[in-house]
């Protein structure tokens, strides 16, 4: 092997701290160009100033509150979009039938722009959680339903040949053939529909006003709170990065046994 | 064989469970049971207009008639209309000129109370239209000019309008730009547009940073009426009991806010962003109890001459 394999020590290290640097900079670009002029500090306040909203802002209830229901929203979508999405997906992909008789109004309806929704589920639900639930459901529950559609059937020809010889029922052919195929399909639809989900949310509660950070976003922008709704829009990239951490974090944890994650090279 | 049948049996529950969704939408309707208060469920914008409501609503004029008031901030008209025709919300706050459009569209709204009207003083309303360029020194001047308004033809493209042709200039050579009151000291800062018309709180942070007010709501009419509460005719039908306890509270709530401006600028925080020295000195509107119908008959006709309408607004179907 000639190939340059990347040092371990100094490879693992340096991604980090480089990370750091780079938003450290970042910081600091944001601080010094208010203040020499180059950005006007009415609409584009210092990094401190918003770090300093940012702090009176997490030692208020009202916060929180907000905080709890915009997570709450986002995990609630996200669970009925990923429960439904395996149990349709499974479904749907296991009988050719239902799959070729879905494929079409499935294709049409996936990229319907769950905004486009907004309008609709106003006159239905008003201006509640509900209606943005209904647009966060909407948009995450395709990632996952598509991606556990074509996890069903990467299953191996042989494989399912040799569960049929074995006369396995439908239960234990899910449970043992599909499953394993699909699981690792299943955790990169879920991670998408993650972060579809938090962009919905907040979506949601922006434009419609359900209550939520989106909603104290909207608010600060019309109360001309300007460093304010900065230090909100920080706290909800702040939510989509844990977000991104925990996903990766389950999918790891979940497909230690899968062959992308182990990094071994299968036979 | 025993596939195809499974298939069959799974398409039927798929389609059974879809139809199931579909009609499990609940008809909730705020009908009274004697004894519990009426749940009434209100679309306001979380603006300085709305603060009676929310002053009303924490000194109990609407718990004292039976109402449970819950009121939920949507963004703008475009959302509170629909919403209360359909019956998801009783109640909405809305500029005239918005029901006026909604109503010769046909739209079943009905006036329930008066919302909030000019200040009377042309030198401090809580509406304007402000500038930065010197050379700009009267509404005439905006003629060939391009002016910031938060809707095209709505109340505030009107009332600039309006104004302009009060001063001697011609009113169909103003351009209108499309721009959210928030956007629009940045946009004048910039030079994008060269007027924008502000209400509080941008127009106190216009005014604090030097730029000149050249016209305001009361130029038009001194007790211009800007906004009203309303509800669907359907409920208005078949609720006349709850329309009346709720244009009772609302009368309340507006004369005690027009009476009590500290208390105002203290309610402003607990919906707003709105907090400290802007609290404290930015213009209220005024709060009359009951709706001026001449100034609502104004709006009316400005609407005709700008095209906004095409026939006379019927006000005796639409105003209480």
């Amino acid at each position: 092997m000639t190939q340059a394999v990347p040092k371990s020590g100094a490879g693992a290290a340096s991604p980090v701290l480089l990370g750091l640097i780079g938003l450290v900079g970042f910081a600091a670009l944001f601080e010094v160009l208010p203040r020499i002029g180059v950005l006007p500090a009415d609409y584009f306040p210092t990094t401190s100033a918003i770090a300093a909203h940012g702090l009176a802002l997490v030692r208020q209830s009202a916060f929180w509150v907000s905080f709890g229901q915009t997570v709450g929203t986002w995990a609630l979508g996200l669970a009925i979009s990923v429960v439904g999405g395996l149990v349709l997906g499974v479904i749907i992909g296991a009988v050719p039938l239902l799959r070729a008789a879905t494929s079409s109004t499935i294709e049409f309806l996936r990229p319907i722009p769950s905004v486009a929704l907004i309008p609709l589920v106003i006159v239905l639900l008003g201006t509640k959680m509900s209606s943005t639930l209904v647009l966060v459901v909407y948009a995450s529950f395709w990632p996952v339903l598509v991606q556990v559609l074509y996890g069903v059937a990467d299953v191996d020809p042989i494989a399912r040949e040799t569960a049929l010889s074995f006369r396995l029922g439908p239960l234990d052919r899910v449970r043992y053939l599909i499953w394993p195929t699909t699981l690792p399909y299943a955790v990169t639809g879920i991670r998408l529909a993650a972060s579809v989900a938090l962009i919905l949310t907040i979506t949601g509660e922006l434009v419609i006003g359900s209550p939520g950070l989106g909603h104290d976003i909207q608010t600060a922008y019309s109360s001309n709170a300007v460093p304010l709704m900065y230090a909100l829009v920080v706290v909800t990239g702040l939510i989509g990065v844990a977000a991104n951490l925990v996903t990766r974090m389950t999918e790891r944890r979940i497909l230690r046994w899968h062959p992308s994650v182990r990094g071994e090279v299968p036979v | 064989m025993t596939r195809k049948l499974l298939a069959l049996g799974l398409c039927a529950a798929l389609i059974a469970s879809m139809a199931a969704c579909g009609s499990s939408t609940p008809a909730t309707n705020a009908t009274a049971t004697a004894g519990t208060p009426d749940k009434v469920a209100t679309g306001v914008i979380a603006i300085v207009d709305v603060a009676p409501i929310y002053l009303g609503k924490q000194k109990g004029f609407f718990s004292k008639r039976n109402i449970n008031l819950d009121l939920q901030t949507a963004q703008g008209g475009a959302a509170i209309v629909p919403a209360v025709v359909s019956g998801q919300y009783q109640f909405g706050f809305s500029n005239v000129i918005s029901l006026l459009l909604a109503q010769s569209r046909n739209v079943p709204v009905k006036v329930v109370s008066n919302g909030n009207n000019s200040t009377g003083d042309p030198k401090a309303d809580f509406g304007a239209i402000v500038v930065k360029d010197p050379n700009i020194k009267s509404a005439k001047d905006l003629v060939g000019k391009k002016v910031a308004t938060n809707t095209l033809k709505n109340i505030v493209d009107t009332t600039v309008k309006n104004i302009v042709q009060k001063d001697g200039g011609d009113p169909a050579k103003v351009n209108f730009v499309e721009l959210a009151f928030p956007d629009m000291g940045a946009a004048l800062d910039a030079g994008n547009v060269d007027a924008i018309f502000v209400v509080e709180p941008f127009l106190a942070a216009a005014k604090a940073k030097g730029w000149r007010v050249i016209g305001s709501y009361a130029d038009v009419d001194p007790k211009l009426c800007v906004a009203l509460y309303f509800t669907s005719t359907q409920l208005a039908a078949s609720n006349p009991d709850l329309v009346k306890r709720f244009t009772e509270a609302m009368k309340e709530s507006l004369a005690y806010a027009d009476a009590h401006p500290d208390e105002v600028r203290a309610v402003l925080s607990s919906y707003t962003q709105i907090t400290g020295d802007t609290a404290k000195t930015l213009t209220l509107p005024k709060w009359p109890a009951d709706i001026d119908t001449a100034a609502v008959t104004k709006l009316g006709d400005l609407a005709v001459t700008y095209g906004l309408l095409t026939a006379k607004p019927d006000l005796t179907k639409l105003l209480p």
